[in-house]
C-alpha cells in the first residue's frame, strides 16, 4: 500500500490519569512540540486496558494505538499497569492473527515528569506507523480522510 | 494543660496553625480538615511540598514522588479515589493555604492563640494566573533554579516546577530592574502581574500550633576538605536526587557535571555533617537514600560501578534490611567500612581521586585491614545529613518554644510529638532527623494531640464527599433524568489566546456545533474566571442541556471547578466531559496550527459522545458507628484508645491477657532517664478509670466483617469458649504487638550465664548489687532463630548500650563488650553510643561470615564461658570468657499475629508483621479504610515511636467518627450478578483483593452465587472488567459505552480545518 509523503497516520493513545495523563500535561507545561495526530483517551488505570477496546480501535480504523502508563513498579494501583502490558501483548498476538503488523500497538511506560519521553514517544510511533502505511482495516472500509495542512 | 473545652469565655478559637507544607504539615493539615477542624497551611515558600517534592524515588519501593509524595495528585492519594485535598481548584474547604508566609508573634495560651502572620507579595494573583508562561518568557532575569538546586535555570518571574501548588507563576525577589522592566506587568494576558503589592499582615486566633518545619541539608561547602563548590564533580546528595528525579533538569539521566558524559564510577561519602564533631548526631536517612541512589544509577546507567564509603550500615525499618541486601547481592553495590576525610581532583579528566584502606568490603572486612588503595570516579555523592530548619531559632523565640542542644526541638521522651509550650506541637524532622514514613506518622499523631485539645471543634466544620471533588455542602437537588435527548452544551475555552492563537476556535465551533446532540457551542475568553464561569452557567442555563463539554485545559487542575459548577447548576457532576486543548493540544502543536485544530475537533468529537453515553454517578451515604475497636491493650492500644476516648468517643479496648501493659511491664528505665514504669501506671490508670473505654481484658476478636464506619466484631471473653458478645463500630485499630524472641542459640536456655538482654534488664533493675558484683560481660548483638527472615530489630542497640552503661555505672572496672553487625542509634541516641565508648565499652564487628562463636571449655572444676570473636580491624580472633553473656534476641510479632491477619482480612508482611497499606506514605493505614496499625504490630520500634504511631491511627480514626455521614462508592466497579458466571477471575485479578464471591446472589441462569464488590472499598482501577470474561463488569464513569466510542479513524472532514 502506499506510504507516501501525503499518508498522515491517525493514532489513538491510552493513558492512566497518572502518570501517563501527567506526563502529557508536562510536554504541554515545556511546550514540547510533537505530532497532531495522536489522539488520547483517559482509562482510570492501564489495567483498564481492556484488549476489546485495543481491537476495537483498529476496527473502527485507527492507523496506529499505544498505551502509556505509570513505570512498572510504579503503578498507582499497584500493579495494573502489569495486568495491562500482558493484555497489550496478547492483542498484539492477535493483531498478528488477523493480518495486522502487531507494531502497530505499543505500550509505554514513563513518569508523570517526564515530557519530553512523551513527546519523543508521539514522534516514534508516529514514524514507525507512517512507515508501515494506512492501516489495512482502514483500507478494507474506508479511504483515509484526506489532511489539507 | 489548659482544655479548649474549659474555657468559660464564648466561642474558643476554632482554627489550627500548622507551621510548614511539606508532606508532615500537609498530612497534619489533612487530618485535621477531615476530622472537622479549619486548619490554616502556613509555607515560607511560594509552593507546598517541602523537601519530598524534590525526590525522585524513595526507597524501598522505588515509587516515584510525583503522585504518591506531592499535592500533584492531591496528596497521599487516599481512596477511593483521589482526594486531591489541596489542588486550587479542590482544596479541602476546611483548609486555608498560606504561601511565602511567615509566622511573626504569637501571644496567648492553649486553645487561644493570637499568631501574628507576614505574608511576602507574590506579586502574581495565583487566581488570575492561568500559567501561560508568557511573563517568564519576557522576564530578561536569569537565576539559579531553587528547585533544581543550581543544576538548571529559571526567570525571576516563573514556578518552581510545573506542577507546583498553588499552580501560579510568581516573582521570587522584586529587584530596581523590575520596577523599570515591567515586561512581565505587559505581557500577562489576564493582568495578574502587579508589582506594587504590599506585604500584608494579619493576625489570626487558633486554638494550637503544629511546627512541621522540616529540616535544612548540611551545607557541603562547610567541610572544604571534600572539595564541594570547588570540584565541579562533587554534587551533594540532594543534587543527585534531582538529577535522578524524572521531574528533574536532566528527566532522571544522570549526568557528570563537568562535561555532561554518563559517569561510569560513582562513590558516596556518608555522615556528611553527621555523627562529627559539630553535628554529634545521626541523620537517619543517609545510609538508606545514599542505597537507593546507588541502586537507581545500577538500573539506570549500563556498567556503572556504585561505590558507599560508610561507617555503619543504618537499615533499621521495615524491609531495610532486604533492601541493602539486595543492594550489595543483586546490584553488586560496593560497600566499604570507612570515613573519607580528604579527596581530590585530577584536573586533565575531572576524575575524583580517593583514599581508603583496601581489603575492608564487606565480605572481606574480617580479613584484615588490607593496604591503603586509591580509587578514581566520575561522580562524588556527599550523603549529607539533617540540620534543623533555618527558621528554627527565630521561631522557637517568637513561640517560647525550647530547643535541644542540636538546635531541633525539644521534645519529652514519652510525649514525643508535644513542644515545652503547652498547645505547641511538633512533627517531623524538625523534632528530630527522620525520613518520610516517620514524619507522616508525626504528622497525623500531632493532629491527634490538637484533636484531643480542641476536641469541642471536632466535626463542626461539615464537608462532602458525595460529590467527585470535596464540597461544603449544599448543592440543589439535581434535574430528574431527561430521558433520550441527551443534549449537550460546548464551551471552547481561549485560554486568553493560549488556545485560541494555535486553534482555530471559530472552526471548531462550527464543527461541534453540528455534532449529535449538541444544542449549543461556544467560545468563551477565559472559562475558569468568575465572568467566563458566570457566562458557562448562563450557557448550560438557557440551553436547556444537561450535559456539558468543556475544551480548555488540563483535568487534573480544572475538572473539579467545572464539575463544582454544574452541580451548582443542579446536573449531575459526572455528566460534564473536559477536552485538554492547552496542554494536550495548542501547547505541543503550536508550530501546527491546521493539525491542532483538526485534533481539537476529533477529541472534542470524542468527548461529545462519550458525554452522551455518561450516567449520572450517586455515592451511598452512611453514618459511621461512633466507636472504635482496638485491639491490644499494651501501649500503643492505651495511648490510641484514650486520644480516642478524650476526643469524646466510645473505645472497646480487647486485650488477651489478664493485665494491660504488654512489653512495658519489661521496661524498668530507658536511656534518656524517664522513668517507663511512670507511664505505665499512668495510662493503666487512665483507661481503667475512662468513662468512654470498655475493656475486655482475657478476651480476643474472633470475628471481624464489614467496612469504614460500619464494622461488626465477636468478642469472646474469658478463657475456652468463654461468652460470646457482638459489637458495631465505626473503625479498628490494631495495636496487637510483639515480643522478645528466645531462640536457643549461644546456649540460651542450656547455660544460665547465657541471658536475653531483658534478662540482664531484670538484674540491673532488681538486684543492682550482684550486677556490680559482675567483672566481665559480653554482649551479642542481632540473635535471631536460625531460619527466621533477617531484620532490624531496631531498639536493641540502644537498649545494650543502656545496659552496657549501666553496668558501667555500677561497675567501672567491669568489662563490656559488645559484638555488632552495625550499632543503630539513629538520631539523637547517638549520645549514648557516645558515652558508651567514652566509658569504655569495647565495641567489636562481626560479619554474617564469621559470626561470634560461644562455647564451654572445662577450667578444673568449673565449665568457662568463652565466646570468640574475629576481630574485622587486626583480623585477629579474640576470646573472652564473660561471667554473663547477654543476648540481644530479635522481636518477633506477638504469638497468633498471623490469625489475626486471617480473622481481619489483613495481609502479613516478610517477618510475620502486619502489612501497612504503603510503607512510606500510609504507614498507619491498611488498604482498607477504617482499620489502623500501631506499634510494634508494625515493627519494633521505641516507646517514643509507638506513642506517636498510636496517636497516628486516633486521628486517622477520628476522621472518620467525627463526620456526620462518610459518601462511599463512586467510581467503582459494579458486577452485573446476571452475567456472573462465578469463574473467580476478578477475585484473582484485583490488585487490592476486594471482590467476593457471595452465596446470596444470583449468577448467570440463575445459578446460585455470583461475585460482589464491596462500593466502599473498590479503587476504582477498573482492571477487573478487562478482565472479566463474561463482560459483566462495568466501571461507573468508564463503562464499555464511554470508552468504546471513538477510538479509531478521525472523523473531521477536511473542510472544517480550511474554513
Amino acid at each position: 500500500m502506499s506510504q507516501t509523503a501525503d499518508f498522515h497516520p491517525e493514532l489513538t493513545a491510552f493513558t492512566c490519569i497518572f502518570c501517563g495523563y501527567m506526563a502529557a500535561d508536562t510536554a504541554g507545561s515545556l511546550r514540547l512540540e510533537y505530532p497532531a495526530n495522536v489522539k488520547l483517551v483517559r482509562l482510570p488505570c492501564t489495567g483498564k486496558t481492556d484488549i476489546q477496546y485495543l481491537l476495537d480501535a483498529f476496527d473502527q480504523g485507527a492507523d496506529g494505538v499505544y498505551i502509556v502508563a505509570c513505570s512498572l513498579g510504579n503503578c498507582h494501583h499497584v500493579r495494573g499497569n502489569e495486568r495491562g502490558k500482558a493484555r497489550v501483548e496478547h492483542a498484539k498476538k492477535i493483531l498478528e492473527n488477523v493480518g495486522i503488523e502487531p507494531e502497530r500497538l505499543e505500550m509505554f511506560f514513563v513518569s508523570g515528569g517526564m515530557g519530553a519521553t512523551f513527546a519523543e514517544i508521539a514522534r516514534e510511533m508516529t514514524e514507525r506507523i507512517s512507515r508501515l502505511g494506512p492501516s489495512p482495516v482502514k483500507n478494507g472500509k474506508k479511504a483515509p480522510v484526506e489532511h489539507t495542512a | 494543660m489548659e482544655r479548649a473545652s474549659d474555657r468559660v469565655d464564648g466561642a474558643s478559637p476554632r482554627s489550627v496553625l500548622v507551621v510548614g507544607g511539606g508532606v508532615g504539615g500537609m498530612r497534619a493539615a489533612i487530618d485535621l480538615a477531615e476530622a472537622g477542624i479549619h486548619t490554616y497551611l502556613l509555607e515560607t515558600l511560594p509552593s507546598l511540598g517541602g523537601r519530598v517534592a524534590q525526590l525522585g524515588f524513595m526507597f524501598p519501593t522505588h515509587d516515584c514522588v510525583l503522585c504518591r509524595g506531592t499535592s500533584d495528585h492531591g496528596f497521599g492519594c487516599t481512596r477511593p479515589s483521589i482526594t486531591p485535598a489541596l489542588l486550587d481548584n479542590n482544596c479541602h474547604p476546611n483548609i486555608t493555604v498560606l504561601t511565602s508566609a511567615e509566622l511573626r508573634s504569637c501571644e496567648g495560651v492553649a486553645g487561644d492563640f493570637r499568631v501574628g502572620l507576614w505574608q511576602r507579595p507574590q506579586y502574581v494573583d495565583p487566581a488570575l494566573c492561568i500559567n501561560c508562561g508568557r511573563c517568564a518568557q519576557v522576564c530578561p532575569e536569569v537565576r539559579p533554579s531553587g528547585f533544581q538546586l543550581g543544576m538548571s535555570t529559571r526567570k525571576a518571574i516563573d514556578k518552581s516546577a510545573p506542577r507546583s501548588v498553588p499552580n501560579a507563576y510568581y516573582l521570587l525577589e522584586k529587584t530596581a530592574v523590575c520596577d523599570s522592566c515591567r515586561k512581565c506587568v505587559e505581557a500577562c494576558p489576564t493582568r495578574a502581574v502587579d508589582l506594587d503589592v504590599r506585604p500584608v499582615e494579619t493576625e489570626i486566633q487558633v486554638g494550637a500550633i503544629i511546627l512541621a518545619m522540616g529540616f535544612q541539608p548540611f551545607d557541603a561547602a562547610a567541610m572544604p576538605e571534600l572539595g564541594y563548590g570547588r570540584i565541579a564533580n562533587v554534587i551533594t546528595s540532594m543534587q543527585y536526587e534531582r538529577l535522578a528525579s524524572r521531574s528533574g533538569p536532566t528527566e532522571g539521566i544522570v549526568r557528570r557535571i563537568s562535561d555532561g558524559e554518563a559517569p561510569k564510577r560513582i562513590a558516596w561519602l556518608q555522615c556528611v555533617g553527621s555523627r562529627d564533631q559539630q553535628n554529634p548526631y545521626c541523620s537517619s536517612i543517609c545510609c538508606m537514600y545514599a542505597t537507593k541512589q546507588a541502586m537507581l544509577a545500577k538500573q539506570r546507567i549500563p556498567e556503572v560501578d556504585c561505590h558507599i564509603f560508610t561507617m555503619d550500615e543504618r537499615a533499621f525499618n521495615k524491609e531495610y534490611n532486604q533492601y541493602y541486601h539486595q543492594a550489595r547481592d543483586t546490584f553488586d553495590i560496593h560497600y566499604t567500612r570507612c570515613r573519607i576525610s580528604a579527596l581530590e581532583e585530577d584536573p586533565t579528566s575531572g576524575e575524583i581521586i580517593l583514599r581508603f584502606p583496601g581489603g575492608r568490603e564487606h565480605e572481606s572486612s574480617a580479613r584484615g585491614q588490607g593496604a591503603l588503595r586509591e580509587e578514581r570516579f566520575d561522580l562524588v555523592v556527599l550523603a549529607v545529613g539533617i540540620r534543623p530548619p533555618t527558621e528554627a531559632v527565630n521561631i522557637a523565640k517568637t513561640l517560647g518554644v525550647a530547643l535541644n542542644e542540636y538546635g531541633f526541638c525539644e521534645t519529652d521522651k514519652f510525649n514525643p510529638l508535644t513542644s515545652s509550650r503547652p498547645g505547641v506541637f511538633v512533627c517531623g524532622a524538625f523534632a528530630s532527623p527522620k525520613e518520610i514514613a516517620e514524619t507522616i506518622i508525626d504528622a497525623s499523631g500531632a493532629a491527634a494531640e490538637v484533636m484531643r485539645l480542641m476536641s469541642d471543634q471536632l466535626g463542626q466544620r461539615t464537608f462532602s464527599r458525595a460529590q467527585p471533588f470535596v464540597s461544603e455542602n449544599g448543592f440543589p437537588s439535581e434535574f430528574p433524568p431527561e430521558g433520550s435527548t441527551r443534549s449537550v452544551a460546548v464551551a471552547l475555552c481561549s485560554c486568553s489566546g493560549e488556545v485560541g492563537d494555535v486553534v482555530d476556535l471559530a472552526a471548531v465551533q462550527r464543527f461541534v456545533s453540528d455534532l449529535e446532540g449538541v444544542t449549543t457551542a461556544e467560545v468563551l475568553p477565559i472559562a475558569c474566571q468568575s465572568a467566563g464561569l458566570e457566562r458557562l452557567a448562563d450557557l448550560v442555563r438557557q440551553s436547556g442541556a444537561r450535559r456539558l463539554v468543556v475544551g480548555a485545559c488540563s483535568h487534573r487542575t480544572h475538572e473539579p471547578l467545572f464539575q463544582r459548577l454544574i452541580a451548582e447548576a443542579a446536573i449531575n457532576p459526572y455528566l460534564v466531559e473536559m477536552v485538554n486543548l492547552r496542554e494536550h493540544c495548542a501547547w505541543v502543536h503550536a508550530g501546527d496550527p491546521a493539525g491542532a485544530t483538526r485534533k481539537a475537533c476529533e477529541m472534542l468529537r470524542v468527548a461529545v459522545a462519550r458525554v452522551r453515553a455518561a450516567e449520572a454517578i450517586h455515592k451511598e451515604e452512611r453514618e459511621p458507628a461512633r466507636a472504635a475497636l482496638v485491639v491490644g491493650g499494651g501501649v500503643s492500644g492505651m495511648t490510641a484508645a484514650l486520644a480516642i476516648a478524650d476526643a469524646g468517643y466510645d473505645v472497646h479496648l480487647v486485650e488477651k491477657s489478664d493485665a494491660l501493659g504488654g512489653n512495658l511491664h519489661h521496661v524498668y528505665y530507658v536511656a534518656e532517664g524517664d522513668n517507663p514504669q511512670r507511664l505505665l501506671r499512668d495510662l493503666v490508670n487512665r483507661v481503667v478509670a475512662h468513662e468512654r473505654i470498655r475493656l475486655f481484658l482475657g478476651s480476643e476478636v474472633t470475628h471481624h466483617t464489614g467496612s469504614v464506619g460500619d464494622f461488626r466484631a465477636v468478642i469472646r471473653r474469658g478463657p475456652g469458649e468463654g461468652r460470646l458478645e457482638e459489637l458495631r463500630h465505626g473503625v479498628t485499630i490494631m495495636a496487637t504487638g510483639g515480643v522478645e524472641a528466645s531462640s536457643p542459640r549461644y546456649l540460651l536456655g542450656q547455660d544460665r550465664r547465657v541471658v536475653r538482654q531483658s534478662d540482664l534488664e531484670e538484674l540491673l533493675a532488681h538486684d543492682p548489687e550482684r550486677a556490680a558484683q559482675l567483672r566481665s560481660v559480653v554482649m551479642i548483638q542481632c540473635v535471631q532463630a536460625e531460619d527466621a527472615p533477617e531484620y532490624c530489630s531496631r531498639v536493641c542497640c540502644l537498649n545494650t548500650i543502656k545496659n552496657a552503661l549501666r553496668l558501667k555505672m555500677l561497675n567501672p572496672d567491669c568489662q563490656v563488650v559488645i559484638l555488632y553487625k552495625n550499632i543503630i542509634s539513629y538520631g539523637f541516641r547517638e549520645k549514648f553510643y557516645l558515652e558508651a565508648r567514652r566509658r569504655g565499652v569495647l565495641f567489636v564487628r562481626y560479619t554474617d561470615e564469621e559470626p561470634p562463636l560461644v562455647r564451654l571449655e572445662p577450667r578444673g572444676a568449673r565449665q568457662a564461658l568463652v565466646v570468640s570473636v574475629n576481630e574485622h580491624i587486626f583480623g585477629k580472633e579474640l576470646l573472652f570468657e564473660p561471667e554473663l553473656l547477654a543476648l540481644s534476641m530479635s522481636i518477633v510479632p506477638s504469638e497468633d499475629t498471623s490469625g489475626l491477619a486471617k480473622t481481619f482480612g489483613l495481609k502479613l508482611s516478610e517477618g510475620g508483621f502486619l502489612q501497612e497499606a504503603h510503607p512510606k506514605m500510609r504507614p498507619m493505614d491498611f488498604a482498607d479504610d477504617g482499620i489502623y496499625l500501631a506499634g510494634l504490630a508494625h515493627y519494633p520500634k521505641f516507646i517514643e515511636e509507638s506513642i506517636a504511631h498510636s496517636l497516628a491511627c486516633a486521628a486517622r480514626a477520628l476522621t472518620v467518627l467525627t463526620r456526620p455521614t462518610i459518601q462511599l462508592g463512586g467510581v467503582v466497579a459494579v458486577i452485573d450478578s446476571e452475567r456472573c458466571t462465578g469463574c473467580l477471575t476478578c477475585v484473582r485479578t484485583c490488585p487490592f483483593g476486594i471482590p467476593e464471591m457471595r452465596y446470596d446472589r444470583q449468577g448467570v441462569g440463575e445459578l446460585g452465587g455470583a461475585a460482589w464488590i464491596d462500593p466502599a472499598r473498590c479503587q476504582g482501577c477498573g482492571t477487573c472488567t478487562a478482565e472479566c470474561p463474561a463482560r459483566a463488569i462495568q466501571l461507573r464513569n468508564y463503562t464499555d459505552d464511554q470508552v468504546d466510542v471513538g477510538l479509531g479513524k478521525w472523523e473531521v472532514p477536511a473542510l472544517t480545518v480550511a474554513g
